[in-house]
């Protein structure tokens, strides 16, 4: 983690609140996240695919894909670099606006995530890299994200090898 | 007799064996050491991606303790696990600082499931390159040999393709292909303009586009253009042994197949110069067992029938099996891979395509064939081609976030493509395979051990495939053109191949031009460690020709009583 690439420095009293904030995120062995931290995730990924015409991160089942994901797939060490991740949106918050990432507007907590996401892809951050993979899986490849936002057919059964994109509509998800 | 034919491995090779010594009226026994597989019921190709176990991924503590090699194939995935084996439970070694990657899996079908299903003939460039060039020994055989032979197997497996007229890719009983896409098309009008001596086609392969009524009449159906191809197909819609020649098999009342049986040798009697049975350990019970057949056709995988016929010495074979020329387990090779290009192209953005197309297109050797001249190496290279547009996966590393994001991503991306090389190797007596000194496997049989490296002549091969690839995404218009990188260790193409070679020269070889040992009149080898050279092309059609043929001389002389 390259958090110091995204760390303002805060002030002092903002700082002892955060620190008591992320004491509730220390030990979770086997688990993904606890009540704070899911909570936290929700609104995160909500953000990254906010609900529009279509649904959203949350209806599609991104964070719950996650904590399952975490825990079937993940060892301890990613799911202690998922939690980092949700500790710099946090820290971020404060240093930034003086709040927790929760009690932020809606447009704070974009211009949060957006900070988040254009410096730690810039810096080739691979715990952040992971996140945002998962974000991405979660949804495109969930039924919602897959078949509503975009296209999937179990079984094309014909092969069309150059058509016009106005014909088809949108990306395939697979 | 328990049988009149044995069949060691159910894979590409075992299971053509079987349905042509069957058809010919053979009582014929498979052994497979791996598990019994249900053709359709046990694949998981009608899952949706987020019906898929963990959407795809194996947990990576999972990877780390039991699939390390496994998981380096591209094509391993939570719903292809079950066609890998667990490296923890079936480990080889090598060198510490010479990788070999042995992917295979141990189950009915083999690897006849997992396998690229691209199919493309050898030529006679191919057969006499070893004669030509003085590396390794001239094959015994020639394409007029072979040729009626793929005939016979590409109308019964079913393969896909355009007619080219090219000496170097020799047309076949061809379905109709899948066609190129927009892209494609432009892509094969520009270079074949700039570089006249080059051909871009459709990816040959084994899928079904129009059925026979043989094929038919097998279960088989067209191809669905679902692309789940490596988890199993139920539409049997690609060739395999089980939608394919074990059903053919089975339906003549020959075939008898026994799964969880490793084969821990052959035992030789020397009086009669014949296999004298096959012994088998179960492999749940570690139980041993023999059986008896008047011909005995070995299709265990270049390294295991290595194994298997090195682990079957005896007094008159010392060195192992058959192994008079101590070539057995030597001149392994394995296409070079791991080599190309890729980039993005700028057009046809008002351009899509519809349905998953399991090929791509085929860019066939030209280098030392028909242009020659400036070349540091032997031999040469052909290109699989890849190219579609790039869908959310770009997200990943692009910035971008919240409702532009979605935005974006509901139209797809730029068009990409790969150019990947598949670059012949040289057959060299040092690269090989042969049995562990001292450690053992959980059945008692010793481990193999693979000693195989890329000479000089590979890596200058390599540099030049990454320069033209390169130049040819180039001249055709690509941006962010780079070459795919670094020589990926032997093994990575899975087309090992080599270690029972062909040959004319019982001195120097293992088989004679019919597959048959020279040493040993009722054995046959068939699968790929046959192969005196690799050429450039995907090798199983050339295994299934060989095999059929292989198992028609084997008939006629058994009922000739010649055998």
């Amino acid at each position: 983690m390259l958090l110091g690439a995204v760390l303002l420095v805060g002030g002092g009293a903002a700082l002892t609140r955060f620190a008591r904030k992320t004491d509730a995120f220390a030990g979770s062995s086997g688990r993904a996240f606890n009540a704070e931290q899911f909570a936290l995730l929700e609104q995160v990924c909500e953000v990254i695919i906010p609900t529009t015409d279509t649904p959203g991160a949350i209806a599609a089942g991104v964070p719950e894909f996650m904590r399952q994901i975490l825990e079937a797939w993940g060892t301890e060490s990613s799911r202690a670099e998922i939690a980092g991740v949700l500790v710099a949106v946090e820290k971020l918050a404060w240093s930034k606006f003086g709040a927790a990432f929760l009690e932020l507007a809606p447009d704070r907590r974009l211009e949060v995530i957006k900070v988040l996401d254009s410096e730690l892809l810039a810096a080739k951050d691979s715990a952040y890299a992971k996140f945002k993979h998962l974000v991405l899986v979660g949804y495109y490849q969930s039924e919602i994200g897959a078949t509503r936002e975009l296209r999937y057919e179990l079984v094309p059964g014909a092969w069309r090898s150059c058509v016009p994109l106005s014909e088809i509509g949108r990306a395939s998800a697979v | 007799m328990d049988f009149d034919a044995i069949v060691v491995g159910s894979g590409i090779s075992g299971g053509w064996a079987a349905k042509e010594l069957c058809e010919r009226g053979l009582k014929t026994l498979v052994i497979e050491r791996g598990r019994h597989v249900n053709h359709r019921t046990d694949y998981l190709d009608f899952s949706a991606p987020w019906e898929v176990p963990n959407r795809g991924k194996v947990p990576e503590a999972e990877v780390a303790e039991h699939y390390a090699v496994q998981s380096q194939c591209q094509a391993f995935n939570s719903a292809t696990k079950q066609w890998w084996v667990r490296d923890s439970e079936h480990p080889y070694s090598t060198p510490a600082d010479r990788p070999y990657h042995w992917i295979r899996g141990y189950h009915l079908g083999g690897r006849s499931i997992t396998w690229g299903r691209q199919t493309y003939r050898l030529s006679d460039y191919d057969f006499g390159a070893n004669q030509q060039d003085g590396n390794g020994i001239d094959w015994p055989i020639r394409y007029a040999d072979i040729s009626p032979w793929y005939d016979r197997v590409e109308r019964f497996a079913g393969i896909s393709g355009a007619t080219e007229g090219l000496d170097q890719l020799p047309d076949g009983q061809f379905l109709p292909p899948m066609e190129l896409n927009c892209l494609e098309s432009a892509f094969k009008k520009k270079i074949e303009q700039e570089f006249p001596r080059r051909r871009v086609t459709s990816g040959r392969c084994a899928h079904l586009t129009e059925p026979t009524a043989e094929h038919v009449a097998l279960g088989r159906g067209p191809c669905q253009l679902r692309s789940n191809c490596e988890r199993g197909c139920g539409y049997g819609a690609y060739f395999s042994s089980l939608s394919a020649t074990l059903p053919a098999a089975q339906k003549t009342g020959n075939l008898t197949v026994v799964t969880d049986a490793i084969v821990e040798r052959l035992d030789y009697d020397h009086a009669k110069r014949r296999i004298s049975g096959v012994r088998v350990i179960d492999a749940n019970t570690k139980q041993g067992r023999s059986y008896q057949a008047r011909v005995v056709f070995v299709c265990a995988s270049t390294i295991g029938t290595a194994q298997i016929l090195l682990a079957s010495q005896s007094e008159y074979f010392p060195r192992g099996l058959a192994n008079h020329s101590d070539a057995v387990g030597r001149h392994l090779m394995d296409h070079l891979v791991g080599i190309g290009a890729s980039g993005t192209h700028p057009g046809f953005l008002d351009r899509y395509y519809y349905g998953r197309r399991p090929t791509g297109f085929y860019l066939p050797r030209y280098i030392n064939l028909t242009e020659k001249g400036d070349v540091d190496f032997l031999r040469g290279y052909g290109f699989q081609g890849y190219s579609g547009r790039s869908s959310w996966e770009r997200a990943e590393n692009e910035a971008g976030i919240g409702a532009e994001l979605k935005d974006r991503l509901r139209t797809p991306g730029p068009w990409e493509m790969k150019l990947v090389g598949f670059g012949e190797m040289l057959p060299k007596a040092d690269n090989r395979v042969t049995l562990h000194t001292t450690r053992k496997d959980r059945w008692g049989l010793p481990l193999v051990h693979i000693d195989c490296t890329h000479g000089e002549n590979e890596r200058r091969l390599a540099n030049r495939a990454n320069r033209d690839a390169v130049q040819m995404l180039l001249s055709a218009g690509f941006e962010n053109v780079k070459p795919l990188g670094e020589l990926r260790a032997p093994g990575h193409s899975v087309h090992e191949m080599g270690t029972a070679r062909m040959g004319r020269d019982p001195a120097t070889s293992v088989l004679n031009g019919h597959n048959q040992a020279h040493d040993v009149q009722n054995l046959f080898i068939t699968d790929g460690s046959c192969m005196t050279s690799c050429g450039t092309v995907n090798p199983s059609l050339t295994y299934m020709a060989l095999t059929a043929r292989a198992a028609n001389y084997a008939a006629d002389r058994l009922a000739s009583g010649e055998m």
